[in-house]
């Protein structure tokens, strides 16, 4: 008996270490030139993205705004007839798996154009990847401005840069009458300390002051430590250059130190909206569900139709629903194959956007020209255009 | 700092440490029992969290209902977590125990992630968190709540381990279980119900953490988890008393650090609190060192794996495979996942000599591929270095840099030395991040006479040359009078000793010989990636480097190969099935440890 297990533990590791070698040799061997479309016409778009692990929060959000977009794309004509369809492959957004994504993708003759990835550190040392195959590089989520400043002319992205967002963020602050902020932000470097870089730069322009600066890490779960420190000098108002998870933990312990003056950040995103302490935050908005545009209202309540379970359509739903409309844009205008999709990404022109109203691309930065930002308010859980 | 602002750092510490004691207590207590350093611990901090949301935001069930039933199942599953992995592994090999641990944590944090989504939750505020005030810092009812909790359950427990009759025989076994077994302790039953306690204070833990923290994820419990960790560590595994003052000791430290560094410096000063700590006395403040203490890898496989013998034709072939057949019929995704496979190959190859030979679990190797990278980078980009240059001149500096920093912590033994690793790799990567705040971009592709080699194929050949060449080094050393010497030293250190050998400096050589191969692997994953910042080189990466040792036997430099094509391979592979890929990736991991415990391969003793 024990023989015989032994064996089968054998064979069976044996035959492990073989598929784990020929993993998926099975798949394509046909690089470059494809993106033709597949036999049957349907032209398939690639996307890149956590599905597990750290990100999976947001692989899930893109996933649900982007299958419905593709069905109301479908439902009304497709891209001239053909009918779209999406590759989901699970990156973790970790480089090792997202190079051997963006390998797949490019290996793949159906897929189009790909969208994603989720974090810099998976996006960018795949992107080389996407260039060399001539395969678009949609990083719709990518806000730092280095994703396609160093990137090549296969690097898109309609998210607004980290810059312009903090720019914007502090001249607004100034405006409403606010002399001292304390500051947190994220110490990393693909998006916390080019927004505090860019933060501070207006800041010191237009006479805000920030009495304290703490560099904080979206894994900690105690920021007490930092914000005492922050709130010594008892500033006018508070800042957090953050997301949504880590803005709610600050905003929480804020307030349990007793701080109780305008909180300045946080996310259009569930945990945030749904804690209590948050409420009269502030932001620089993308997106607000509660935005009263027919098209945004149409996307929420379609969203709400189809996911009754969600509690909040974000930024990254938005985000995604509108990336996918973008590229159905791309390929109308310059055809269905890779260089047809490059091409029509130089065209892009006034496509109805539930983020931006419409979006127009910018060739030479390949990022949205001129995007505006509303802000916000926290109220009773929803976020409401500051009057 | 002001009166007010020393208190409210002091109430922050003393908050955070009393998670921090809570998890620490569990893990010390089953390190003593079976001296096995249980990873699944981490998943019940998230469990807790996510159950316990679950119970009151969702069901509506009341705090009081809500909190007894999260201890329940968390005591359950810890009951079958023993019995069906840790257990029957831990009698023999506690390596493969800690292993399967590994993998039933990646099980547990991705089965609450199905359940619970992986959204962070917002919890609800059962308690005032805000209501009392000593002087002009504020605090709530719930904070007295759980610090309160925490002294009473301490003292049951020093109570129970004091006189309970089974408390007693837990004390009996962690001092000594075979004596123990002889007495006629049901050492079974002690660690069933250590372990039991163990996962309740885990779950514990979570729901403070939910409770203290207000928002929570399945993955909230890896941060805090490895913080107990080193906590316990600094305490001395197996000592209660120990886990819960390290626990408040980090706890406070912590806070202050922060106060005056920054947030960033958290786990520098984590670490270095931990490793100061182990140079001056080597079982933590209040564990004992043995005086005959076993490494964790010291001989464990050479007398227990049983060898698979390889026939003398399976070298060519597998050259032949590698090096001729995958290169010409891959196709580019197949190349491209093939680089991955053979530089983590090349990095714990190199490993092997530190891990095999020298007996030694370092568990930070993220540090020295970090360094490789970033030097590489830096060389290229800056210096103007060509790539050829670049390679090998990164693994020096690896090599040396790794070297200096880990030199006081070889006096240090058995698990503590792996602690303390694990601290110096992580502390290298927040260092690294001070320097280099931003990532570094177009880190130059290498080049032949002006030719960019930067095609899936010239990756896939670059590495397989520079995989090739370190297995002929690692084959050569490990036959030298030198690799011998250091394998004596892994094989039974007391007898090197006393014939004369030092083992502290064989093991530093040794280490600097893997943090060679780590630089080197670090650059070769630089110049592919074409950018790097320190949110790459992860606590994870350096796991995976020593899983791979592991399952491809722990002695062997081309078991590291084997073993990197089915952890690297077989995450590619599941692709089919997304959502299970990662709970079926802990399951074979669980297989494979409980079919072949010393390793796929191993070599005969």
């Amino acid at each position: 008996m024990k023989k015989i297990l032994r064996r089968a533990a054998a064979t069976s590791l044996a035959t492990l270490a073989i598929m784990g070698l020929a993993a998926c040799s099975t798949a394509e061997n046909a690089a470059g030139g494809g993106g033709s479309g597949s036999a049957d016409g349907t032209v398939y778009f690639g996307v890149s993205a956590a599905q597990t692990g750290q990100y999976a929060q947001y692989g899930q959000q893109f996933k649900e705004a982007f299958d419905l977009a593709v069905d109301e794309v479908n439902a009304n004509g497709g891209i001239n007839g053909k009918k779209v369809a999406l590759k989901y492959e699970d990156s973790q957004s970790d480089p090792k798996q997202s190079v051997a994504v963006a390998q797949k993708f490019v290996g793949d003759p159906d897929i189009s154009l790909v969208f994603g990835d989720y974090s810099s550190a998976a996006s960018i040392p795949a992107s080389p990847i996407y260039t060399q195959g001539q395969l678009v590089q949609y990083g719709f989520n990518n806000s730092n401005p280095d994703f396609t400043a160093k990137g090549s002319d296969y690097q898109w992205s309609t998210s607004i840069t980290t810059t312009a967002t903090y720019v914007w963020t502090a001249d607004y602050i100034k405006k409403q009458g606010i002399n001292t902020v304390g500051l947190t932000y994220l110490n990393t470097a693909d998006w916390g300390i080019p927004a505090y870089n860019a933060f501070k730069g207006e800041a010191e322009k237009i006479g805000l002051t920030i009495v304290d600066a703490e560099g904080v890490l979206d894994t900690s779960d105690d920021y007490r430590p930092s914000l005492s420190k922050a709130v010594a000098g008892n500033p006018d108002a508070f800042v957090h250059l953050g997301y949504g998870p880590d803005a709610a933990k600050i905003v929480t312990q804020l307030r349990a130190i007793g701080y109780d003056k305008t909180f300045y950040g946080g996310q259009d995103e569930q945990s945030f909206d749904g804690t209590p302490d948050a409420e009269g935050s502030v932001i620089a908005a993308q997106f607000i569900e509660t935005n009263p545009d027919a098209d945004v209202q149409k996307f929420v309540a379609a969203f709400r139709a189809k996911y009754p379970n969600e509690t909040a359509v974000t930024s990254f739903e938005a985000g995604a629903y509108d990336a996918l409309y973008v590229a159905v844009a791309a390929a109308k205008a310059g055809g269905t194959t890779r260089a047809g999709i490059l091409d029509g990404f130089k065209q892009v022109k006034d496509v109805p956007s539930v983020v931006y109203g419409t979006i127009t691309l910018d060739p030479s930065t390949r990022r949205v020209a001129n995007p505006e930002l509303t802000p916000t308010i926290l109220t009773g859980g929803k976020w409401v255009a500051a009057s | 700092m002001g009166r007010s602002e020393l208190t409210d750092t002091l109430i922050a510490g003393l908050l955070r440490g009393n998670v921090y004691a809570l998890g620490a207590v569990g893990i010390s207590l089953v390190f003593g029992v079976m001296n096995v350093v249980n990873f699944a611990q981490f998943s019940f901090f998230g469990l807790g969290a996510m159950l316990s949301w679950f119970f009151v935001s969702e069901l509506g069930l009341p705090f009081y209902i809500a909190l007894p039933l999260v201890l329940l199942i968390c005591a359950a599953l810890g009951f079958v977590i023993n019995i069906s992995v840790v257990r029957p592994l831990a009698k023999y090999l506690p390596l493969a125990a800690m292993l399967s641990t590994y993998a039933v944590s990646q099980i547990l944090d991705n089965v609450s992630q199905i359940a619970f989504t992986a959204q962070f939750q917002v919890f609800p505020e059962v308690l005032p968190t805000s209501n009392l005030a000593i002087g002009s810092t504020r605090f709530g009812t719930s904070d007295v709540v759980m610090l309160g909790t925490t002294v009473v359950i301490m003292a049951a427990m020093a109570l129970f381990l004091k006189y309970g009759k089974i408390g007693r025989a837990i004390r009996a076994t962690s001092q000594d279980q075979e004596a123990a077994l002889q007495m006629g302790i049901p050492v079974g039953l002690v660690q069933n119900v250590s372990f039991v306690i163990a996962s309740a204070l885990g779950g514990l833990a979570g729901v403070f953490i939910a409770l203290y923290v207000g928002v929570a994820n399945p993955g909230s419990g890896l941060n805090i988890g490895l913080t107990a960790f080193v906590a316990a560590t600094l305490g001395g595994l197996g000592s209660l008393v120990g886990a819960v003052v390290g626990g408040f000791v980090l706890g406070i430290l912590e806070a202050f650090g922060i106060h005056f560094f920054g947030d960033t410096a958290r786990q520098i000063i984590v670490f270095v609190v931990l490793i100061v700590v182990l140079i001056v006395r080597p079982g933590g403040l209040f564990g004992k060192v043995p005086l005959l203490s076993a490494e964790p890898l010291t001989g464990t496989f050479l007398g227990k794996g049983r060898p698979l013998r390889i026939p003398r034709w399976v070298w060519p072939v597998a050259f032949v495979v590698l090096g001729v057949a995958v290169p010409v019929f891959g196709s580019n995704y197949v190349l491209t996942t093939g680089t991955q496979v053979l530089i983590y190959a090349i990095i714990a190859a190199g490993f092997t000599v530190t891990a095999g030979q020298a007996g030694v679990l370092a568990l930070g190797q993220a540090g020295p591929i970090a360094i490789g990278a970033y030097m590489s980078a830096v060389l290229t980009l800056y210096l103007g270095f060509s790539f050829w240059i670049a390679l090998p001149l990164s693994g020096l500096v690896a090599a040396i840099v790794a070297s200096i920093l880990a030199s006081p912590i070889w006096g240090v033994k058995g698990h503590y030395i792996s602690i303390a690793t694990l601290g110096l790799g992580i502390a290298i990567v927040a260092v690294i991040q001070l320097v280099f705040p931003q990532g570094l971009y177009n880190i130059p592709v290498p080049t032949f006479f002006g030719t960019p080699l930067s095609t899936p194929l010239a990756y896939y050949l670059i590495d397989f040359v520079v995989l090739v060449i370190t297995l002929v080094i690692m084959w050569r050393l490990r036959r030298s009078h030198l690799g011998k010497v250091i394998s004596s030293v892994g094989a039974d250190e007391v007898a090197a000793l006393a014939s004369g050998v030092r083992g502290r400096n064989y093991k530093a050589l040794a280490f600097a010989v893997s943090a060679f191969f780590a630089g080197v692997g670090g650059s070769l994953l630089a110049h592919q990636y074409t950018y790097i910042d320190p949110t790459i080189f992860t606590m994870m990466m350096s796991l995976l480097v020593v899983t791979i040792v592991i399952l491809g036997g722990v002695g062997l430099s081309y078991g590291a190969v084997i073993g990197s094509i089915i952890l690297i391979g077989a995450m590619e592979l599941l692709r089919f099935t997304p959502e299970l890929r990662i709970i079926v990736y802990g399951l074979v991991l669980i297989l494979v440890v409980r079919f072949r415990p010393g390793g796929i391969l191993v070599r005969k003793s």
